[in-house]
């Protein structure tokens, strides 16, 4: 029975640039534009920064300055897992009397997973807790290319402060080296000295068509691209790595700009500051039963509909017309209950107060099986067009909405202060294979 | 912190460079000395088992956006950790991209991301640009196809590129049949099983041929092709090197023999039956530049590519085409003799991605890519152009919404095909 909750057998039609199917879990509801949204059409941004073992939030400049690695924690170079700090006792001599020797804390880095240790690269053990890997690239020789760029950089910035002249059309085209300068400012000379290509490359060394290899003191491909600048081919030049850090993404909408969702700061909450999804304004449809279905035979399927929001709501539902351009799935003819269904409004006290009079609400009992709270189960009659094949079965559902968001005018006395709009969804159901 | 951050007016973001390439894509910042990530190019779909490839060139369109879309995702949110939408993006690619690919990508990047500006930047020329030279004859040895192409002073000769499929995937091909002819595997079950009972993937494939394999030099080469050819098994193969016991997924052990791993990359000096190997490539398109440019770049050559990382390749490629140069074919055809490889700044897989730096560095303005081409125009204008003259010549006119290929001369270096995404802003009266 569990399977009939599965999140994709009840799919939400949303009208984005492209025509989108997904269960209402995973949309989210702008509700200044009164629509549905799905993952593809809301932009995604980058909200904050935090290391995946420390949790530790990371400013965004900061980010930038570190290049989105954090600053205590280490990955091990072999199997990409998480390092820890160990410390052993050593003896070393004393600094005042040289003859006699205590205990030292040494500590290193280790690889609980793959075994891997910092001494195996010949990184010298630390007496203070915190390691820093030096960014080897700054101390990457200088290049012939770094001049060139460092040049073409510097006459950048000359030539923008001289241009607001414009090139008059027939005027000969200026050079690289020809930027005209402002007056009283000097002619900079600068020249890129171009690279020499060598006659002569390196052979392979004699003692590789002879020597066996020892393969775990060969880095791996893998191994190797996880260090772009240096790619070495021996195990013993594999320094490990500061982590690199995750992100919490916000979203938001293409049309209107406000934000959809938008997570806390803190790496450890997983509440969001703004959260806009659409289990919570819009009435979730779920299949609760499905009989036998056959072929051109009529089924009563039982469905819930939960209400999400704290005030009654009223929905009704309809049928796909013929040529619908939105049906294009359905494999079965449905009919569905023409009365207008009335929802509790979501009462989080409702099970502590006893007292409380049990609403009446006058329900047909042919269309409305149980009510519970803000839960009401309806049956819908379902008859298989096909012979073979999933049922697939889809109707519209308007229901109304209180827009909660701050009115722009303020209202008058005895005016409600939110209006009511009626939204319509599409909704898909797959109910599942036909019974011979 | 990009090296050069302070020579830039503050405060601005560095441009993404993304180098697509068929098997890894190397991502990083405008300014660093090297990619940040070098990645796979697949995605990873929940519920397939094998990973995806994301740059097919024949698939539909439909499902190359979808692919593209989840991967660009993925190298923004997981590796890059910007937002797209304010850094400008320097593409580099090879010249022989299809054009649908780099509309889709575009689309992609222009609808999905809302970038603010795509510049597609052809590799050759940029790796050439890390050496501060204006002319080389560049070699991309990569995954698919080895890519051969000549640019003097700055301007690719176009109509003398050569290629030949010979590449990575070719030689992943060639070992995982050798593997399985030849090799034995053993498993807890029992020793010398054959190959095909355990099914090996790509990726152990490629990873046995870094690890394990070499490129021999000329004469032993030679010997090796002359054994493997020769029908009467006169001739002699040099003696291989030492075994490799070669650990698969814990259990079991494939015992890879000595002779596959010198002899495997071969094939790509092996001259098929159009006489044509990686070396005759260069030569060939020698041979089809015109004559006064062909001293400059015979002794400016340039391997980039992942392919040409394999140990002995570069010593073997300057000694095939040393010794092929000598051939009646190209003797009287070629008067030069002398050959010499730049060794560039980075490593051969990362120089292309490099180069790109000096395109960021150079557009400082806004975005000057997103134009025009008003209907009725013919020509194009470039708002806020900075402090060179560029020159934007249409290919043809084109609709609001759609890309149109453009050629640039931007400062003497050309860089063409240009995609330009057509809005319908009315440009600015002069250049």
């Amino acid at each position: 029975m569990a399977s009939l909750l599965q999140p994709d057998r009840v799919l939400y039609l949303v009208r984005g640039e492209k025509k989108i199917r997904a269960p209402l879990s995973q949309l989210y509801f702008c509700r200044y534009c009164s629509e549905l949204r799905s993952l593809e059409c809301v932009s995604h941004e980058v909200d904050s920064h935090y290391c995946p073992s420390c949790l530790e939030n990371m400013p965004s400049a900061e980010a930038k300055l570190k290049k989105n690695r954090c600053a205590n924690c280490f990955d091990c170079p072999c199997c990409m897992h998480t390092l820890s700090t160990r410390a052993t006792n050593i003896p070393a001599p004393l600094p005042d009397d040289p003859t006699k020797t205590a205990m030292k804390k040494a500590y290193y880095l280790a690889c609980g997973f793959c075994r891997w240790t910092s001494r195996d690269v010949g990184m010298a053990d630390k007496s203070v807790g915190t390691f820093n890997v030096v960014d080897r690239t700054s101390i990457k020789a200088g290049c012939n290319y770094c001049d060139f760029s460092v040049i073409l950089c510097v006459k950048e910035k000359y030539g923008l402060g001289t241009r607001l002249q414009r090139q008059r059309p027939g005027a000969p085209v200026s050079a690289l080296y020809g930027l005209s300068l402002k007056e009283g400012e000097e002619q900079k000379e600068v020249s890129i000295e171009p690279a020499q290509a060598l006659d002569e490359v390196e052979p392979l060394p004699e003692d590789c068509y002879t020597r066996p290899i020892n393969l775990p003191e060969v880095t791996t491909l893998r191994q190797r691209l996880l260090q772009p600048d240096f790619q070495p081919a021996g195990a013993s030049q594999l320094h490990p790595k500061h982590k690199h850090l995750l992100m919490k993404r916000s979203l938001r909408c293409r049309k209107c700009e406000h934000n959809l969702s938008k997570p806390e700061f803190n790496p450890t909450s997983i509440k969001f500051k703004i959260q806009l999804v659409a289990v919570s304004y819009i009435p979730e449809v779920r299949i609760m039963s499905i009989p036998n279905l056959r072929h051109m035979k009529e089924s009563q399927v039982l469905l819930t509909l939960t209400n999400p929001v704290e005030s009654i709501t009223h929905v009704s539902l309809f049928t796909c017309e013929e040529g619908d351009p939105d049906d294009i799935n359905s494999t079965a003819k449905v009919m569905v209950p023409a009365k207008e269904l009335v929802l509790a409004g979501k009462d989080a006290a409702a099970e502590y107060d006893e007292l409380a009079e049990p609403q009446d609400f006058q329900d047909d009992p042919d269309v409305v099986a149980f009510r519970k709270s803000n839960k009401i189960g309806f049956f819908i009659k379902v008859i298989p067009q096909q012979e073979e094949g999933d049922v697939t079965v889809a109707f519209k559902i308007r229901h109304d909405f209180r827009n909660l968001a701050a009115p722009i005018r303020p209202s008058e006395d005895g005016e409600t202060p939110s209006e009511v709009i009626w939204l319509v969804h599409h909704v898909e159901l797959s109910l599942g294979p036909l019974i011979a | 912190m990009p090296l050069f951050e302070v020579l830039g007016s503050g405060g601005e973001k560095t441009a993404v460079v993304i180098d697509l390439g068929a098997a890894y894509t190397k991502c990083g910042f405008a300014g660093e000395t090297g990619p940040r990530f070098i990645i796979p190019s697949e995605i990873q779909r929940p519920g397939v088992q094998q990973p995806i490839k994301v740059v097919q060139y024949n698939i539909n369109t439909e499902e190359l956006y979808t692919n593209l879309k989840e991967f660009i995702h993925m190298l923004y949110f997981r590796h890059l950790l910007v937002n797209p939408r304010d850094r400008r993006v320097v593409i580099i690619e090879s010249i022989l991209c299809p054009s649908h690919f780099r509309e889709t990508l575009s689309k992609v990047f222009f609808k999905h991301f809302e970038v603010p500006s795509v510049l597609f930047a052809p590799s050759h020329l940029m790796s050439i640009m890390t050496l501060g030279i204006n002319s080389a004859l560049v070699m991309d040895c990569g995954y698919t196809e080895t890519l051969v192409l000549p640019v003097y002073e700055g301007i690719p000769i176009l109509s003398a590129w050569e290629a030949l499929p010979m590449g990575g995937k070719a030689i992943h091909k060639e070992l995982d049949s050798l593997l399985t002819e030849q090799c034995t595997v053993d498993t807890d079950s029992g020793t010398g099983h054959s190959l095909p009972t355990v099914i090996v993937s790509e990726e152990v494939v490629e990873d046995i041929k870094v690890r394990t394999c070499f490129v021999s030099d000329l004469q032993r080469g030679l010997k090796i092709q002359e054994a493997k050819f020769n029908m009467d098994g006169t001739a002699e193969r040099p003696a291989p090197p030492p075994d490799v016991d070669y650990p698969l997924d814990g259990e079991k052990i494939l015992h890879i023999k000595g002779s596959i791993r010198d002899s495997i990359a071969e094939m790509l000096f092996e001259q098929d039956n159009e006489e044509k190997s990686i070396a005759t490539l260069i030569l060939d398109t020698l041979v089809k530049c015109p004559i006064d440019t062909r001293k400059v770049l015979s002794e400016n050559l340039l391997v980039i590519g992942g392919t040409s990382m394999l140990p002995g390749f570069l010593h073997r490629l300057l000694a095939e085409i040393r010794l092929l140069v000598e051939k009646p074919k190209y003797c009287d055809a070629l008067a030069t003799k002398s050959f010499r490889l730049h060794s560039p700044p980075a490593k051969p897989n990362c120089t292309a991605w490099l180069g790109a730096f000096c395109i960021c560095s150079l557009s400082k303005a806004e975005p000057p890519y997103h134009l025009v081409s008003p209907l009725k125009q013919s020509h194009m204008s470039v708002r806020n152009t900075p402090s060179f003259h560029r020159v934007l010549k249409l290919t043809r006119q084109g609709e609001v919404g759609e890309f149109v290929f453009v050629s640039m001369v931007l400062q003497g270096f050309s860089l063409f095909p240009m995609m330009i995404w057509v809005t319908d802003n009315h440009p600015s009266p002069t250049i």
